[in-house]
Parts: C-alpha cells; structure tokens; sequence
C-alpha cells in the first residue's frame, strides 16, 4: 500500500520547518519540484506502525499565481495529493496566518488540521487563545505545538493518524462576503455547473480565483467555457469593481480579513496593550541606516573570525591526514600508473578539497544560526539602500554573503529571491565573490611573497573582487537583463533562540553539496589533472600534455606577466581553484619552490586572476541547473574577459611603478 | 485625510483605503495583511532606507517606492 500523504502548509517564519523536522527525524530527501527550482522537502513519520510521507510546501503567505512558491503549494493542494494537510499556524500574527487557512479551506478540502505554533509567545503578548473555540469556530482540529520543546507533538501525530484513517471528521467553515460579492460568485457557479471542471474542482474557488483575475484560473476555465463566456463573467467584475472604486482581489482580500476577525473576536482575548517590545528596541539599532550598517559589519566580522578560528586548524588537521594516507597507501599499490593515479591524482586532489570542509560547514552554521535568530531579514534591510544602488536588492546580500564559504550553495541560496531578475544578478556575480578555496590560494601566495603584509594583500584582492561584483551587478542590470525594480517588503519576525536540531540540519543539508562536488567532479578532475600531467611524459620536463597546453596559452598570459605554468595552474584551477597552487607544486616539485620562480608582482597578478578568471566547474554546474546553459557560457566569458582586463592593469601599472 | 504610507512619521497610524500598482506587487501585500481596512503604524522611519511597520502585530519593513503606493487615512 502506497503511503499517506501529509503536506506542510504555512507562512514564511513561523516554526515550519521545526515542526517538519521533529515529525521526521532524520528521514529526510530534499530534492525540487518537478521543473521549477522551489526546493522540495520529504520525510518520513512512523506512527501507530504507520509510514506517511511528509511533504512539507514552500512558505507563502497566500495562494495566489503571483509567484512560483505559491503555485507549486496551491498546485499540490489543488490535486488532492495530500491526505491529510497540516497548517501551521503562527498564534502570535493569527490574523495574517489564518487569511492563508482561509485560501486553504475555499478550495473545499477537508482534511485539514491545524497546528498553532508560538501559542507561549503570543501569552507573553497577552493574545489568550481558546484553542477549543477556535476549533469550534473553525470546524477544523487545533493542536497546539512547540516543535521546538516537543509539545504536542504526540497529539498532532495522533490527529493526522486518524485523519488519515478516516476517524476524524470536520466541517470546515468558509469565508463570506458581501451579498453583492456573493451574487457574483453564485452566478458564476451557475455558469460554470455542468462543466468537466465542476467534477476537478470546487467551484466556488474557482468563481473566487475568476473574480481576483487568476491568470491560471482565467486560462483553465477559458479552455472549458470558450471566450464569450469568460467576456461576458470578466464585464460583470469590472462592473462591480466600478461601484467599489477598487480592483476585486482587494475587494476580496478585505472582505476575507473581516471575516477572519469576526471569526477571531470568537475565540481570541487580549489582555495587552501593544507596547514596544525588546525586538523593537533590538531593531532601532540593527535596522538603523547608520548603526545598523555598524551592527552588520560587527557581526560578519565576528562570523568570519569565528570560521577561520575554530575553521583552519581542522582544515590543518585534514589535509595532513589525507596526505598521510596518500604517503602510507603508496608502497601498498605495485602498479605505478595505478599508484599515482590513486595517490597523486584521486587521494591529493579529492583531499585537498574535502579539507575545506569545516570552513564551509561552520561558515554555514554560523550563518544558519543568524538566519534562525531572525538577524538575516534585518541585514536585508539595512543593506537594501546600498545593494539598490548596484541594482540589486537588500535580500540577495545574504547569497553573496554565504558565497564567501561556497558559491555553489550560495547560487542556490539565490532562491530565497522572489524577482527573476534579482535572482539571475545575482547569480551571475555571485562567483566574483572569493570562496574559501581562492582563500587558500590567496593566503598561500600572500604568505609566500608578502611576509609581512599578508593581511593587506589579501584585504585588497578582495576589496577588488567584491567591487568588480559590485560593478558587473550594476552593468548587468542597467543594460543586459534590464526591468523593473522589483518591490521591497520582508517581514522582520520576532528574535528568537534557535533550535539545535534545525540549525545543525540546515547547515549539514547545505554544506553536503561541498560533499558531493568532491566525490564526483572534483574525483573526475582530479584523475583528469593527473593524467594530463604524468602523460606522455611526467611534468616538469616539458613534454606533458598539460605544459604542451599551458605553452599554447603563454602568449595570452604574457600580456599580463604570467607564463606558461600559470596557463596550467588556472587550466586545472578550473576544476578546483585549490589546484592553481597544488599545480604549481607538480611543476616545481614543491609548493615552497615558487617563491624563487616570480616576483612578488607576478603573484599578486596571479592571485588576482585565480580570484576573477572562471568559476569552478560545480559553480558553473550549479549556475546551469539554476538558470540554463546560455547564462552559465555568458557567466564564464564575462569573466575571464573581466580578470584579462584587470590582470592586464594590474601588471602593467605595477611594472611601471618599477614592483 | 487621505495620504501615502510614506508620508506618515514615527508613531502614527493609518488605516489602508486603496494599493496602487501592479497586481503582483498588491497581492504580496495583500498575503503579508496590508489590505484595506488594516490599521498600520509606523515603527521606525529615517531619512533614507525602508520603513519598519506594524500590521496586525507583525513587523515588516517596506521600502519607500512600495510605501508610497499604499494610500492610507491618517488617524
């Protein structure tokens, strides 16, 4: 027997994913849904020796074809995939959460339950609500839940198990509107009975999408009832939207949110009069133009500090223990070909990029952690002004933040961006911003030629690099994927204290990306570097294929100071930027040996250009499954034009100086 | 008196009448309770930068070109 279905619905920030998370456990897939990019969560409840499946559907505010997070939740519920619909509701902002039940119950299911999360909270704000009222008034199951502390856990599981089973029954309530509102959806039921969609759908959702102008409903019933019709329904609307003074879907909207609080007068007291909380006072400093851009740069300040602190002697520790296992495997593999492929190729390549690890995962620890506590929608605040003016909103700050660890979780990160084109910006320039595999070779070449000014160098390298991101965001908007300066409004939820158990999850689901990079592209890489490099002829003699490469490539690096060994090092760079410096100690026979071989200013060209030139390949894969080829090619020719151009300035400049 | 959102300082209240704009941008609106008939006060609002609001005891920040577009009655 197939297992049930139980689908998550809710609001952005109010404990949905705990909540998912403690019915699952740790049986959880995250893949997307089908030909969108919305991330799609799954996991197991076991109850009463019953399997179901947990689907847990994006986070909207309301179901309307507006955005594709909504249609891919509204599309789902339309069907009648889920068995039983478990709505989170957010007892301390009720009336917002429940307009989203509302949206649910029009669409005639009755299998829903309802889940109130934050019920202690919304005590402390002085909201009292009587959860068997509310249950009454509604017609449908209230369990009070706190994901978190596993309050009333067992109870939900309980009601979905029966619901499921056909035990419980309700008799959802459904909102009413205005006679003359009425009026129209009645006549537009009368028109649409008989239809093949009366047996699909509840018709009067469908009467109620009409009147909000739905572009998809408008499509589908234009395919059942013919253009006439539909005319004659869409001349009545604008008729009443005439004497309203006000397009129908606000018309609809506020007449929802009144029923909504007639139905709440019912079962909600207030014992409080709103004052200004501790958020409050915490937001008049962290969101605050001036203080609140000082609050930011602390606190990334201290994230930073945090991940290299406890980040790069594991990484240490790492690397040192993968290289020991290469150095003790080695006598135990006779074949030589098959021993350096193994060693030299899969175990150092491989190795050398899993040891970046802890950065990545720590750094999205910490970065879950702030999501969590709620701080991440105040940073888009503060940073909206000054992303604007790069064309870019306050939100796709934290992408480009988290591309600082990774880029290839932060392209994926861009999803959290409503506008399409907000999000392919900032996809586009997200490699331009140094992950921590340029770190390791920016902070390999500062140590080595730089003693001294190490912090200097690489602070400028990356000043250039997030400037040059910067600068291309600006142009790309102003003039490639020109458009309207998408709208700005996020909501700031409450503080809180985060949950261990959702933090570590996140931070593990998004850093496992790493993980897989390593075992599959970077393996296939790895193999591929080796064998350029150890055939006909081992490198560093000149005859392999690699240096045969490079030296086809040496007049185009000449133009910024390089030779032919950087042409290799950036060629295998590709795969993983870690390689440009494991590169040059193939060539050299050591990494220690390249101080010798350039002068400080060809290092600083080179870790300029190893910075700029491509993103690595699972960047490119990741830019490709999030937009399409097309901008993937463009991502990579803009930017090894771009680091052309500055190496090209860099060198020239600098030589002139007399460096 | 029926003014712009934006228009609005530190303190005061107004209560929504009509969303000016683009459907996309009013039904964002519309889902997060900005609708007419909702009662918004202005929390926080500086010289440059979104406007923090309160909606039905949630908190959000707007930025000035969506503010502009909600027209409220001053209360």
């Amino acid at each position: 027997m197939a297992m049930k279905v139980v689908a998550l619905a809710g609001n952005p920030n109010v404990g949905k994913t705990t909540i998912f998370n403690a019915l699952t456990g740790l049986r959880q897939h995250v893949g997307n849904w089908p030909g969108v990019t919305v991330e799609k969560k799954e996991g197991v409840l076991e109850y009463n020796g019953q399997k179901f499946l947990v689907v847990d559907l994006p986070g909207t505010y309301s179901l309307t074809a507006h955005s594709i997070d909504e249609l891919v939740a509204r599309d789902f519920l339309l069907k009648g995939s889920a068995d039983v619909v478990v709505n989170v509701v957010d007892a301390t902002a009720l009336m917002r959460n429940l307009f989203l039940t509302m949206e649910i119950l029009e669409m005639g299911l009755n299998n829903v339950i309802i889940a109130l999360s934050k019920v202690d909270l919304a005590e402390k704000h002085g909201i009292e609500i009587n959860v068997k009222r509310m249950e009454e008034v509604l017609g449908v199951p209230v369990v009070p839940v706190n994901g978190k502390e596993g309050v009333g856990l067992e109870e939900l599981k309980e009601k979905i198990y029966e619901m499921a089973n056909g035990v419980l029954h309700e008799r959802p309530v459904v909102p009413k509107y205005d006679p003359e509102v009425e009026r129209e959806i009645e006549h537009i039921t009368g028109v649409l009975q008989g239809t093949p969609l009366a047996e699909k759908y509840s018709l009067r959702w469908l009467a109620i999408k009409l009147l909000q102008r739905d572009d998809s409903v408008i499509k589908l019933v234009l395919r059942h009832l013919g253009s006439e019709k539909l005319d004659e329904i869409m001349g009545h609307i604008a008729e009443v939207e005439e004497r309203y003074k006000r397009a129908m879907d606000l018309i609809i909207a506020s007449q929802k949110y009144e029923f909504i609080d007639n139905l709440m007068h019912r079962f909600v007291r207030y014992t409080k009069e709103e004052g200004e909380s501790f958020s409050d006072q915490l937001d008049s400093v962290l969101t605050h133009p001036v203080y609140g851009l000082i609050a930011l740069f602390g606190v990334f300040y201290l994230v930073f500090k945090f991940v290299f602190v406890f980040g790069l002697p594991l990484q240490e520790l790492l690397d040192n223990a993968f290289s020991s296992f290469g150095e003790w495997l080695a006598p135990h593999i006779a074949n030589e070909a098959l021993r350096g492929l193994i060693v030299d190729g899969i175990i150092a390549g491989v190795g050398s990029v899993l040891s970046f690890f802890p950065l990545v995962f720590l750094l999205f620890l910490a970065l879950s952690v702030l999501e969590d506590v709620g701080y991440m929608a105040r940073a888009a605040v503060v940073m909206e002004k000054i992303m604007r003016k790069f064309g870019l909103p306050g939100k796709s700050f934290i992408p480009l933040v988290l591309a600082f660890g990774c880029n290839v979780p932060a392209v994926m990160a861009t999803r959290t961006l409503d506008d399409e084109r907000d999000r392919l910006v900032t996809m586009l320039v997200n490699p331009l911003i140094p992950c921590s595999a340029r770190l390791s070779v920016i902070s390999f070449l500062a140590a080595a030629f730089f003693a001294g000014h190490q912090a200097l160098t690489a602070v400028s390298i990356y000043a250039t690099a997030v400037l040059m991101a910067l600068l291309v965001a600006w142009l790309l908007s102003r003039f490639v994927i020109k458009g309207e300066e998408s709208p700005f409004i996020i909501e700031l939820p409450e503080y809180l204290i985060p949950s261990w158990k959702t933090v570590t999850l996140h931070s593990w689901e998004r850093s496992k990306e790493f993980i897989k990079k390593a075992g599959t592209i970077i393996l296939l890489g790895s193999m591929a570097i080796w064998y350029l490099s150890s055939y006909p002829v081992q490198m560093g003699t000149g005859g392999s294929y690699a240096e045969r490469l490079g030296m086809f490539f040496e007049p185009y690096m000449r133009l910024m100071g390089l030779d032919w060994k950087a042409a290799v090092s950036l060629l295998f760079g590709i795969i993983a930027k870690e390689n440009v410096i494991s590169t040059y100690g193939i060539i050299y026979g050591s990494e220690e040996a390249i101080v010798g071989a350039m002068t400080p200013l060809q290092a600083y060209v080179l870790a300029m250009v190893t910075t700029l030139y491509v993103p690595c390949i699972a960047t490119i894969g990741a830019i490709r499954a999030e937009s399409n080829w097309k901008w993937a090619a463009f991502t990579v020719v803009y930017m090894i034009a771009l680091a052309s151009i500055v190496g090209i300035i860099v060198w020239n400049v600098g030589s002139a100086l007399g460096y | 008196m029926i003014v712009p959102l934006n228009s609005l300082r530190p303190g005061e209240r107004g209560i929504v009448v009509n969303i000016l704009g683009g459907p996309t941008a009013r039904q964002r609106l519309v889902g997060m309770g900005l609708t007419p008939g909702a009662t918004i006060q202005i929390i926080e609002s500086h010289s440059y930068g979104p406007i923090i609001i309160s909606v039905g005891g949630v908190r959000f920040a707007i930025g000035r070109g969506m503010a502009s577009k909600v027209m409220v009655r001053k209360l």
